[in-house]
Protein backbone atom coordinates (compact mmCIF):
# COMPACT_ATOMS: atom_id res chain seq x y z
CA UNK A 1 0.00 0.00 0.00
CA UNK A 2 2.56 2.22 0.93
CA UNK A 3 4.96 1.69 -1.93
CA UNK A 4 1.88 2.27 -3.92
CA UNK A 5 1.36 5.32 -2.96
CA UNK A 6 4.97 6.04 -3.36
CA UNK A 7 4.74 5.37 -7.01
CA UNK A 8 1.82 7.66 -7.19
CA UNK A 9 3.60 10.33 -5.92
CA UNK A 10 6.30 10.10 -7.79
CA UNK A 11 4.52 10.10 -10.93
CA UNK A 12 2.44 12.85 -10.22
CA UNK A 13 5.80 15.12 -9.80
CA UNK A 14 7.14 13.76 -13.04
CA UNK A 15 4.16 14.78 -14.68
CA UNK A 16 4.01 17.83 -13.25
CA UNK A 17 8.04 18.35 -13.87
CA UNK A 18 7.29 17.44 -17.72
CA UNK A 19 4.55 20.38 -17.91
CA UNK A 20 6.25 22.63 -16.53
CA UNK A 21 9.79 21.55 -18.79
CA UNK A 22 6.69 21.35 -21.64
CA UNK A 23 5.82 25.47 -20.80
CA UNK A 24 9.01 26.34 -20.82
CA UNK A 25 10.37 24.63 -24.10
CA UNK A 26 7.30 25.80 -25.96
CA UNK A 27 6.27 29.16 -24.32
CA UNK A 28 6.58 31.45 -27.38
CA UNK A 29 8.17 35.29 -26.78
CA UNK A 30 8.03 38.13 -28.70
CA UNK A 31 11.33 39.51 -30.17
CA UNK A 32 11.14 43.40 -31.38
CA UNK A 33 13.98 43.99 -34.19
CA UNK A 34 14.78 47.55 -34.39
CA UNK A 35 17.62 49.07 -36.90
CA UNK A 36 17.07 52.38 -35.56
CA UNK A 37 19.23 55.09 -33.84
CA UNK A 38 20.29 54.22 -30.04
CA UNK A 39 21.55 56.64 -27.46
CA UNK A 40 23.49 54.86 -24.96
CA UNK A 41 24.62 57.74 -22.07
CA UNK A 42 26.01 60.51 -24.62
CA UNK A 43 26.69 58.64 -27.14
CA UNK A 44 24.94 57.78 -30.42
CA UNK A 45 24.79 54.90 -32.35
CA UNK A 46 23.19 55.37 -35.88
CA UNK A 47 21.64 52.60 -38.31
CA UNK A 48 23.94 53.26 -41.22
CA UNK A 49 23.16 49.87 -43.37
CA UNK A 50 20.44 47.33 -44.24
CA UNK A 51 20.68 43.85 -42.60
CA UNK A 52 19.36 40.27 -43.21
CA UNK A 53 18.41 39.16 -40.08
CA UNK A 54 18.03 35.45 -38.95
CA UNK A 55 16.60 34.19 -35.26
CA UNK A 56 16.76 30.63 -34.30
CA UNK A 57 16.96 30.41 -38.02
CA UNK A 58 14.15 31.83 -38.93
CA UNK A 59 14.38 34.64 -42.10
CA UNK A 60 12.78 37.87 -40.62
CA UNK A 61 13.55 39.34 -43.63
CA UNK A 62 15.69 43.06 -44.54
CA UNK A 63 16.01 45.49 -42.05
CA UNK A 64 16.43 48.69 -43.72
CA UNK A 65 17.65 52.13 -41.43
CA UNK A 66 15.08 53.26 -39.19
CA UNK A 67 12.82 49.84 -39.63
CA UNK A 68 11.22 47.78 -36.90
CA UNK A 69 10.19 44.41 -37.13
CA UNK A 70 8.48 41.06 -34.85
CA UNK A 71 9.12 37.49 -34.56
CA UNK A 72 7.74 35.34 -32.39
CA UNK A 73 10.30 33.06 -31.05
CA UNK A 74 9.18 29.32 -28.41
CA UNK A 75 11.59 28.50 -25.98
CA UNK A 76 14.25 29.94 -23.54
CA UNK A 77 17.59 30.36 -25.80
CA UNK A 78 17.67 31.97 -28.73
CA UNK A 79 20.01 33.42 -31.57
CA UNK A 80 19.92 36.28 -33.53
CA UNK A 81 22.29 36.76 -36.44
CA UNK A 82 22.59 39.72 -38.82
CA UNK A 83 24.66 40.59 -41.93
CA UNK A 84 25.08 43.70 -43.52
CA UNK A 85 23.61 44.35 -46.84
CA UNK A 86 24.79 46.78 -49.06
CA UNK A 87 24.00 47.74 -52.65
CA UNK A 88 21.85 44.49 -52.54
CA UNK A 89 24.85 42.19 -51.87
CA UNK A 90 25.63 40.65 -48.77
CA UNK A 91 29.30 42.22 -47.35
CA UNK A 92 30.36 39.38 -45.41
CA UNK A 93 29.82 41.22 -41.81
CA UNK A 94 28.48 39.09 -40.03
CA UNK A 95 27.00 39.67 -36.20
CA UNK A 96 25.74 36.68 -33.89
CA UNK A 97 24.12 36.93 -30.40
CA UNK A 98 22.76 34.57 -28.14
CA UNK A 99 19.77 35.76 -25.74
CA UNK A 100 17.69 33.79 -22.48
CA UNK A 101 14.10 34.97 -22.07
CA UNK A 102 12.12 33.98 -18.67
CA UNK A 103 8.66 32.81 -19.33
CA UNK A 104 6.60 36.31 -19.34
CA UNK A 105 9.03 38.10 -21.10
CA UNK A 106 9.42 39.84 -24.63
CA UNK A 107 12.43 41.45 -26.12
CA UNK A 108 13.90 44.44 -28.23
CA UNK A 109 16.60 44.22 -29.82
CA UNK A 110 18.63 47.28 -31.41
CA UNK A 111 20.84 46.28 -34.46
CA UNK A 112 23.64 49.33 -33.86
CA UNK A 113 24.03 48.79 -30.58
CA UNK A 114 24.18 44.95 -30.88
CA UNK A 115 27.33 45.37 -33.77
CA UNK A 116 29.29 47.63 -31.43
CA UNK A 117 28.42 45.41 -28.88
CA UNK A 118 26.74 47.77 -26.15
CA UNK A 119 25.35 45.92 -23.24
CA UNK A 120 22.06 48.31 -24.37
CA UNK A 121 21.47 45.76 -27.47
CA UNK A 122 18.88 43.94 -25.90
CA UNK A 123 15.81 45.60 -23.93
CA UNK A 124 13.91 42.66 -21.98
CA UNK A 125 10.39 43.66 -20.73
CA UNK A 126 7.29 41.67 -18.81
CA UNK B 1 -21.93 -17.86 -31.37
CA UNK B 2 -25.08 -15.58 -32.27
CA UNK B 3 -23.82 -15.14 -36.36
CA UNK B 4 -23.46 -18.94 -35.97
CA UNK B 5 -27.50 -19.20 -35.13
CA UNK B 6 -28.48 -16.67 -37.82
CA UNK B 7 -25.95 -18.75 -40.14
CA UNK B 8 -28.50 -21.84 -39.90
CA UNK B 9 -31.19 -20.47 -40.57
CA UNK B 10 -29.78 -18.51 -43.63
CA UNK B 11 -27.38 -19.28 -46.45
CA UNK B 12 -24.37 -17.61 -46.50
CA UNK B 13 -24.92 -15.46 -49.36
CA UNK B 14 -27.56 -13.42 -47.54
CA UNK B 15 -25.47 -13.66 -44.07
CA UNK B 16 -22.50 -11.60 -45.37
CA UNK B 17 -25.21 -9.59 -47.06
CA UNK B 18 -26.95 -8.80 -44.11
CA UNK B 19 -23.94 -8.52 -42.00
CA UNK B 20 -22.22 -6.15 -44.53
CA UNK B 21 -25.11 -3.99 -45.47
CA UNK B 22 -24.44 -0.86 -44.37
CA UNK B 23 -20.62 -1.55 -46.51
CA UNK B 24 -22.16 -2.44 -49.03
CA UNK B 25 -24.57 0.41 -49.74
CA UNK B 26 -21.94 3.12 -49.01
CA UNK B 27 -19.55 1.09 -51.50
CA UNK B 28 -22.33 1.30 -54.10
CA UNK B 29 -23.10 5.10 -53.45
CA UNK B 30 -19.29 5.75 -53.24
CA UNK B 31 -19.11 4.45 -57.22
CA UNK B 32 -22.23 6.01 -58.21
CA UNK B 33 -20.87 9.36 -56.46
CA UNK B 34 -17.18 9.51 -57.35
CA UNK B 35 -17.87 10.03 -61.33
CA UNK B 36 -20.85 12.30 -61.01
CA UNK B 37 -18.46 14.61 -59.12
CA UNK B 38 -16.03 15.08 -61.28
CA UNK B 39 -12.82 15.10 -58.90
CA UNK B 40 -9.94 14.12 -60.05
CA UNK B 41 -8.06 10.97 -58.36
CA UNK B 42 -4.96 13.18 -56.94
CA UNK B 43 -7.62 15.41 -55.03
CA UNK B 44 -9.58 12.69 -53.86
CA UNK B 45 -6.42 10.71 -52.66
CA UNK B 46 -4.63 14.35 -50.84
CA UNK B 47 -8.31 14.88 -48.75
CA UNK B 48 -8.77 11.22 -47.93
CA UNK B 49 -5.27 11.42 -46.51
CA UNK B 50 -5.79 14.43 -44.65
CA UNK B 51 -9.28 12.86 -43.17
CA UNK B 52 -7.43 9.34 -42.64
CA UNK B 53 -4.79 11.19 -40.30
CA UNK B 54 -7.30 13.34 -38.79
CA UNK B 55 -10.08 11.28 -37.67
CA UNK B 56 -8.80 7.62 -37.52
CA UNK B 57 -7.69 8.45 -33.41
CA UNK B 58 -10.62 9.54 -32.34
CA UNK B 59 -12.57 6.44 -33.73
CA UNK B 60 -10.21 3.98 -32.75
CA UNK B 61 -11.61 5.46 -28.90
CA UNK B 62 -14.67 3.65 -29.22
CA UNK B 63 -13.32 -0.01 -29.68
CA UNK B 64 -12.73 -0.74 -26.01
CA UNK B 65 -16.37 0.11 -24.83
CA UNK B 66 -17.65 -2.45 -27.67
CA UNK B 67 -15.46 -5.26 -26.12
CA UNK B 68 -16.89 -4.41 -22.78
CA UNK B 69 -20.69 -5.18 -24.59
CA UNK B 70 -21.29 -0.95 -23.70
CA UNK B 71 -22.10 -0.69 -28.03
CA UNK B 72 -21.15 2.96 -29.29
CA UNK B 73 -19.76 4.95 -26.24
CA UNK B 74 -21.44 8.37 -27.37
CA UNK B 75 -19.68 9.51 -24.75
CA UNK B 76 -16.88 10.46 -26.00
CA UNK B 77 -17.96 13.64 -26.55
CA UNK B 78 -16.45 14.16 -23.37
CA UNK B 79 -13.25 13.34 -24.06
CA UNK B 80 -13.18 16.06 -26.75
CA UNK B 81 -14.58 19.04 -24.43
CA UNK B 82 -11.65 17.66 -22.04
CA UNK B 83 -9.22 17.79 -24.95
CA UNK B 84 -10.56 21.24 -26.21
CA UNK B 85 -10.15 22.51 -22.35
CA UNK B 86 -6.34 21.47 -22.81
CA UNK B 87 -6.37 23.63 -26.35
CA UNK B 88 -8.14 26.80 -24.82
CA UNK B 89 -5.05 26.83 -21.82
CA UNK B 90 -2.59 25.83 -24.21
CA UNK B 91 -3.45 29.14 -26.67
CA UNK B 92 -3.90 31.00 -23.26
CA UNK B 93 -0.41 30.30 -21.98
CA UNK B 94 0.94 30.54 -25.79
CA UNK B 95 2.58 27.62 -25.51
CA UNK B 96 3.24 26.64 -29.37
CA UNK B 97 4.63 23.40 -31.65
CA UNK B 98 5.21 19.91 -30.61
CA UNK B 99 4.96 21.39 -26.80
CA UNK B 100 1.69 22.96 -26.86
CA UNK B 101 0.41 19.83 -28.27
CA UNK B 102 1.72 17.43 -25.19
CA UNK B 103 1.13 20.43 -22.71
CA UNK B 104 -3.06 19.94 -23.86
CA UNK B 105 -2.66 16.58 -23.32
CA UNK B 106 -1.31 16.35 -20.11
CA UNK B 107 -3.73 18.73 -19.16
CA UNK B 108 -6.63 17.33 -20.35
CA UNK B 109 -5.91 13.85 -19.03
CA UNK B 110 -6.85 14.26 -15.45
CA UNK B 111 -10.33 15.76 -16.82
CA UNK B 112 -10.68 13.22 -19.12
CA UNK B 113 -9.68 10.45 -16.71
CA UNK B 114 -12.46 12.31 -14.39
CA UNK B 115 -15.27 12.84 -17.07
CA UNK B 116 -14.57 8.83 -17.90
CA UNK B 117 -15.08 7.78 -14.41
CA UNK B 118 -18.04 10.04 -14.18
CA UNK B 119 -19.58 8.89 -17.45
CA UNK B 120 -18.69 5.36 -16.96
CA UNK B 121 -20.54 5.40 -13.25
CA UNK B 122 -23.85 6.69 -15.12
CA UNK B 123 -23.49 4.37 -17.91
CA UNK B 124 -23.26 1.46 -15.05
CA UNK B 125 -26.76 2.38 -13.68
CA UNK B 126 -28.14 2.32 -17.37
CA UNK B 127 -26.83 -0.95 -18.03
CA UNK B 128 -28.44 -2.51 -21.68
CA UNK B 129 -28.90 1.18 -22.69
CA UNK B 130 -25.83 2.41 -22.80
CA UNK B 131 -25.77 4.39 -25.75
CA UNK B 132 -28.91 6.39 -25.04
CA UNK B 133 -27.43 7.08 -21.59
CA UNK B 134 -24.53 8.41 -23.19
CA UNK B 135 -26.10 10.60 -25.65
CA UNK B 136 -28.05 12.16 -23.43
CA UNK B 137 -24.78 12.41 -21.08
CA UNK B 138 -23.17 14.01 -23.57
CA UNK B 139 -26.10 16.63 -23.92
CA UNK B 140 -25.93 17.16 -20.10
CA UNK B 141 -22.00 17.73 -20.40
CA UNK B 142 -21.79 20.21 -23.02
CA UNK B 143 -24.32 22.35 -20.67
CA UNK B 144 -21.84 22.37 -18.02
CA UNK B 145 -18.76 22.82 -20.40
CA UNK B 146 -20.32 25.70 -21.90
CA UNK B 147 -21.25 27.19 -18.29
CA UNK B 148 -17.26 26.49 -17.71
CA UNK B 149 -16.26 28.29 -21.03
CA UNK B 150 -18.68 30.88 -21.30
CA UNK B 151 -18.82 32.65 -17.78
CA UNK B 152 -15.84 30.82 -15.79
CA UNK B 153 -13.33 31.19 -18.00
CA UNK B 154 -11.77 34.73 -17.04
CA UNK B 155 -13.96 35.24 -14.29
CA UNK B 156 -12.74 31.67 -11.76
CA UNK B 157 -10.77 30.64 -14.06
CA UNK B 158 -8.17 33.27 -14.87
CA UNK B 159 -7.62 33.81 -18.49
CA UNK B 160 -4.96 36.71 -19.49
CA UNK B 161 -5.13 36.47 -23.39
CA UNK B 162 -7.34 39.17 -24.70
CA UNK B 163 -7.42 37.56 -28.23
CA UNK B 164 -9.69 34.55 -26.80
CA UNK B 165 -11.60 36.31 -24.29
CA UNK B 166 -15.16 37.95 -25.54
CA UNK B 167 -14.56 41.81 -25.59
CA UNK B 168 -16.75 41.44 -21.80
CA UNK B 169 -13.46 39.72 -20.50
CA UNK B 170 -14.76 36.61 -19.44
CA UNK B 171 -16.25 33.93 -21.41
CA UNK B 172 -13.82 32.29 -24.32
CA UNK B 173 -14.61 33.21 -28.02
CA UNK B 174 -16.64 31.00 -30.67
CA UNK B 175 -13.77 30.38 -32.30
CA UNK B 176 -10.34 30.22 -31.52
CA UNK B 177 -7.28 30.45 -34.12
CA UNK B 178 -4.75 27.89 -32.87
CA UNK B 179 -1.97 29.11 -35.16
CA UNK B 180 0.48 28.32 -32.79
CA UNK B 181 -0.17 24.49 -32.82
CA UNK B 182 -1.64 24.22 -36.67
CA UNK B 183 -0.51 21.08 -38.06
CA UNK B 184 2.53 20.61 -36.15
CA UNK B 185 2.14 16.42 -35.59
CA UNK B 186 0.97 16.71 -39.04
CA UNK B 187 4.07 18.31 -40.30
CA UNK B 188 6.59 16.74 -38.16
CA UNK B 189 7.35 13.90 -40.06
CA UNK B 190 6.09 14.07 -43.46
CA UNK B 191 6.12 12.54 -46.79
CA UNK B 192 5.59 13.55 -50.66
CA UNK B 193 4.77 11.12 -52.86
CA UNK B 194 3.99 12.37 -56.45
CA UNK B 195 2.02 15.20 -55.13
CA UNK B 196 0.34 13.64 -52.24
CA UNK B 197 1.80 14.38 -48.63
CA UNK B 198 2.00 12.03 -46.24
CA UNK B 199 1.61 12.79 -42.64
CA UNK B 200 3.58 10.18 -41.22
CA UNK B 201 4.18 11.21 -37.81
CA UNK B 202 0.39 11.15 -37.19
CA UNK B 203 -0.19 8.10 -39.51
CA UNK B 204 2.94 6.90 -36.53
CA UNK B 205 0.95 7.68 -34.01
CA UNK B 206 -2.89 5.98 -35.05
CA UNK B 207 -0.71 2.92 -35.56
CA UNK B 208 0.69 2.91 -31.95
CA UNK B 209 -2.55 3.09 -30.77
CA UNK B 210 -3.59 0.17 -33.01
CA UNK B 211 -0.89 -1.85 -31.82
CA UNK B 212 -1.77 -0.72 -27.96
CA UNK B 213 -5.07 -1.94 -28.77
CA UNK B 214 -4.00 -5.27 -30.11
CA UNK B 215 -1.63 -5.53 -26.94
CA UNK B 216 -4.57 -4.49 -24.31
CA UNK B 217 -6.78 -7.19 -26.07
CA UNK B 218 -4.10 -9.73 -24.63
CA UNK B 219 -3.71 -8.25 -21.08
CA UNK B 220 -5.30 -9.47 -17.95
CA UNK B 221 -7.50 -6.01 -17.92
CA UNK B 222 -7.82 -6.84 -21.81
CA UNK B 223 -9.65 -10.07 -21.21
CA UNK B 224 -11.47 -8.92 -18.50
CA UNK B 225 -13.45 -6.45 -20.29
CA UNK B 226 -13.90 -8.82 -23.20
CA UNK B 227 -15.49 -11.38 -20.28
CA UNK B 228 -17.75 -8.99 -19.38
CA UNK B 229 -18.67 -8.03 -22.73
CA UNK B 230 -19.71 -11.38 -23.86
CA UNK B 231 -21.77 -12.23 -20.46
CA UNK B 232 -22.16 -9.83 -17.09
CA UNK B 233 -22.91 -12.57 -15.17
CA UNK B 234 -20.56 -14.98 -15.90
CA UNK B 235 -17.42 -12.59 -15.80
CA UNK B 236 -18.62 -11.58 -12.30
CA UNK B 237 -18.96 -15.46 -11.38
CA UNK B 238 -15.39 -15.74 -12.54
CA UNK B 239 -14.30 -13.02 -10.00
CA UNK B 240 -14.38 -10.39 -12.00
CA UNK B 241 -15.31 -7.06 -10.68
CA UNK B 242 -17.60 -6.08 -13.79
CA UNK B 243 -18.97 -2.66 -12.52
CA UNK B 244 -15.00 -1.38 -12.12
CA UNK B 245 -13.77 -3.28 -15.39
CA UNK B 246 -16.96 -0.86 -17.55
CA UNK B 247 -15.69 2.11 -15.81
CA UNK B 248 -12.28 1.13 -16.88
CA UNK B 249 -13.29 0.73 -20.61
CA UNK B 250 -15.12 3.94 -20.55
CA UNK B 251 -12.20 6.12 -19.01
CA UNK B 252 -9.46 4.29 -21.40
CA UNK B 253 -11.97 5.42 -24.37
CA UNK B 254 -12.49 8.98 -22.68
CA UNK B 255 -9.05 9.70 -22.74
CA UNK B 256 -8.16 8.51 -26.03
CA UNK B 257 -11.63 10.72 -27.36
CA UNK B 258 -9.21 13.45 -25.71
CA UNK B 259 -6.29 12.92 -27.82
CA UNK B 260 -8.13 11.92 -30.92
CA UNK B 261 -9.84 15.42 -30.31
CA UNK B 262 -6.56 17.36 -30.00
CA UNK B 263 -5.14 15.45 -32.82
CA UNK B 264 -8.32 16.21 -35.08
CA UNK B 265 -7.73 20.31 -34.15
CA UNK B 266 -4.70 20.96 -34.59
CA UNK B 267 -5.11 19.52 -38.06
CA UNK B 268 -8.30 22.48 -38.54
CA UNK B 269 -5.95 24.54 -36.95
CA UNK B 270 -9.11 26.42 -35.54
CA UNK B 271 -11.42 25.29 -32.94
CA UNK B 272 -14.93 26.07 -32.53
CA UNK B 273 -15.39 26.40 -28.81
CA UNK B 274 -18.90 25.95 -28.41
CA UNK B 275 -19.53 23.03 -30.74
CA UNK B 276 -16.15 21.53 -32.34
CA UNK B 277 -17.51 18.47 -29.80
CA UNK B 278 -20.47 18.22 -30.73
CA UNK B 279 -21.07 15.92 -33.47
CA UNK B 280 -17.54 14.18 -32.67
CA UNK B 281 -19.59 11.17 -31.44
CA UNK B 282 -22.50 10.80 -34.22
CA UNK B 283 -19.85 11.10 -36.86
CA UNK B 284 -17.26 8.86 -35.23
CA UNK B 285 -19.58 6.25 -34.93
CA UNK B 286 -21.44 6.33 -38.07
CA UNK B 287 -17.57 6.34 -39.62
CA UNK B 288 -17.35 2.55 -37.49
CA UNK B 289 -20.72 1.22 -38.28
CA UNK B 290 -20.28 2.12 -42.11
CA UNK B 291 -17.08 0.33 -42.11
CA UNK B 292 -18.78 -3.25 -41.01
CA UNK B 293 -18.87 -2.49 -37.41
CA UNK B 294 -21.77 -3.45 -35.03
CA UNK B 295 -22.91 -2.45 -31.88
CA UNK B 296 -21.53 -5.76 -30.06
CA UNK B 297 -18.76 -6.31 -32.34
CA UNK B 298 -16.17 -3.72 -33.75
CA UNK B 299 -12.31 -4.30 -35.18
CA UNK B 300 -9.52 -1.97 -36.34
CA UNK B 301 -10.01 -3.06 -40.21
CA UNK B 302 -14.11 -1.41 -39.51
CA UNK B 303 -12.32 1.65 -38.25
CA UNK B 304 -10.14 2.54 -41.74
CA UNK B 305 -12.36 0.91 -43.95
CA UNK B 306 -15.27 3.10 -42.19
CA UNK B 307 -12.96 6.50 -42.31
CA UNK B 308 -12.59 5.74 -45.88
CA UNK B 309 -15.93 5.00 -47.40
CA UNK B 310 -17.67 7.69 -45.10
CA UNK B 311 -15.22 10.18 -45.73
CA UNK B 312 -14.76 9.85 -49.20
CA UNK B 313 -19.14 10.12 -49.18
CA UNK B 314 -18.34 13.78 -47.50
CA UNK B 315 -15.80 14.57 -50.22
CA UNK B 316 -17.78 13.92 -53.09
CA UNK B 317 -21.09 14.46 -51.97
CA UNK B 318 -21.02 18.57 -52.14
CA UNK B 319 -20.42 18.12 -55.84
CA UNK B 320 -22.53 15.24 -56.82
CA UNK B 321 -25.00 17.02 -54.95
CA UNK B 322 -24.40 19.81 -57.28
CA UNK B 323 -23.95 18.12 -60.83
CA UNK B 324 -27.69 16.15 -59.51
CA UNK B 325 -29.29 19.10 -57.49
CA UNK B 326 -27.29 22.24 -59.11
CA UNK B 327 -26.98 23.11 -55.20
CA UNK B 328 -23.65 22.23 -53.48
CA UNK B 329 -25.75 23.05 -50.01
CA UNK B 330 -27.75 19.36 -50.49
CA UNK B 331 -24.31 17.74 -50.26
CA UNK B 332 -23.94 19.78 -46.57
CA UNK B 333 -27.28 17.79 -45.61
CA UNK B 334 -26.51 15.32 -47.43
CA UNK B 335 -23.92 14.75 -44.52
CA UNK B 336 -25.81 14.76 -41.49
CA UNK B 337 -28.68 12.99 -43.12
CA UNK B 338 -26.26 9.77 -43.64
CA UNK B 339 -24.54 10.46 -40.47
CA UNK B 340 -27.90 9.97 -38.17
CA UNK B 341 -29.40 7.59 -41.35
CA UNK B 342 -26.44 5.21 -40.85
CA UNK B 343 -26.69 5.01 -37.05
CA UNK B 344 -30.25 4.34 -37.06
CA UNK B 345 -29.70 2.12 -39.98
CA UNK B 346 -26.91 0.06 -38.02
CA UNK B 347 -29.12 -0.20 -34.55
CA UNK B 348 -32.52 -1.01 -36.32
CA UNK B 349 -30.26 -4.00 -38.37
CA UNK B 350 -28.82 -4.94 -34.70
CA UNK B 351 -32.16 -5.46 -33.19
CA UNK B 352 -33.43 -7.14 -36.31
CA UNK B 353 -30.56 -9.51 -35.84
CA UNK B 354 -31.22 -9.69 -32.05
CA UNK B 355 -35.20 -10.66 -32.99
CA UNK B 356 -33.97 -13.43 -35.13
CA UNK B 357 -31.65 -14.84 -32.62
CA UNK B 358 -34.20 -14.87 -29.97
CA UNK B 359 -36.60 -16.21 -32.25
CA UNK B 360 -33.90 -19.47 -33.50
CA UNK B 361 -33.11 -19.86 -29.64
CA UNK B 362 -37.27 -20.32 -28.80
CA UNK B 363 -37.55 -22.77 -31.71
CA UNK B 364 -34.69 -25.06 -30.88
CA UNK B 365 -36.05 -24.58 -27.57
CA UNK B 366 -39.64 -26.07 -28.60
CA UNK B 367 -38.17 -28.79 -30.78
CA UNK B 368 -35.98 -30.07 -27.95
CA UNK B 369 -39.09 -30.12 -26.12
CA UNK B 370 -41.29 -31.75 -28.23
CA UNK B 371 -38.47 -34.25 -29.30
CA UNK B 372 -38.21 -35.38 -25.28
CA UNK B 373 -41.70 -34.96 -25.04
CA UNK B 374 -42.25 -37.90 -27.68
CA UNK B 375 -39.52 -39.78 -27.04
CA UNK B 376 -41.01 -39.93 -22.92
CA UNK B 377 -44.51 -40.89 -24.78
CA UNK B 378 -42.77 -43.90 -26.46
CA UNK B 379 -40.67 -45.12 -24.27
CA UNK B 380 -42.27 -44.81 -20.97
CA UNK B 381 -39.53 -42.16 -19.75
CA UNK B 382 -36.24 -40.77 -20.67
CA UNK B 383 -32.89 -40.69 -19.22
CA UNK B 384 -30.54 -38.11 -19.71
Amino acid sequence: MRKRIIIRITLMVVLILIGISLYTIGKEHKVFIDNKDIAVGEIVYSAEATYDVRVDNQEIGLLEKGDRNVVKVAGASHKIVIEEIKDKVLTGEKYEKRFKLKTNESATVNIPAMINNKNEWINKTN
Amino acid sequence: MKNQNLTKTLNPGVQFLINYAVPIIFTILVAIAIPLSGLSGEYLARELMTRLARNSFIILALLIPVMAGMGMNFSIVLGAMAGEIGLIFVTDWQIVGMPGILLAMLISTPLAILLGYFGGMVLNRAKGREMVTGFMLAFFMNGIYQLVVLYGMGNIIPISNSNILLPREYGIRNAIDLIGIRQVLDKLISLKVSGLVIPVATLLVITMLCVFIIWFKKTKLGQEIRSVGQDNDVARISGINVGKTRILSIIISTVLACYGQIIFLQNIGTMNTYNSHEQVGVFAIAALLVGGASVSKATIPNVFVGVILFHTMFIVSPRAGKVLIGQAQLGEYFRVFVSYGVIAFSLALYAWRKRVEKENERRKAMTLKRVLLQSNNTTGGYKL
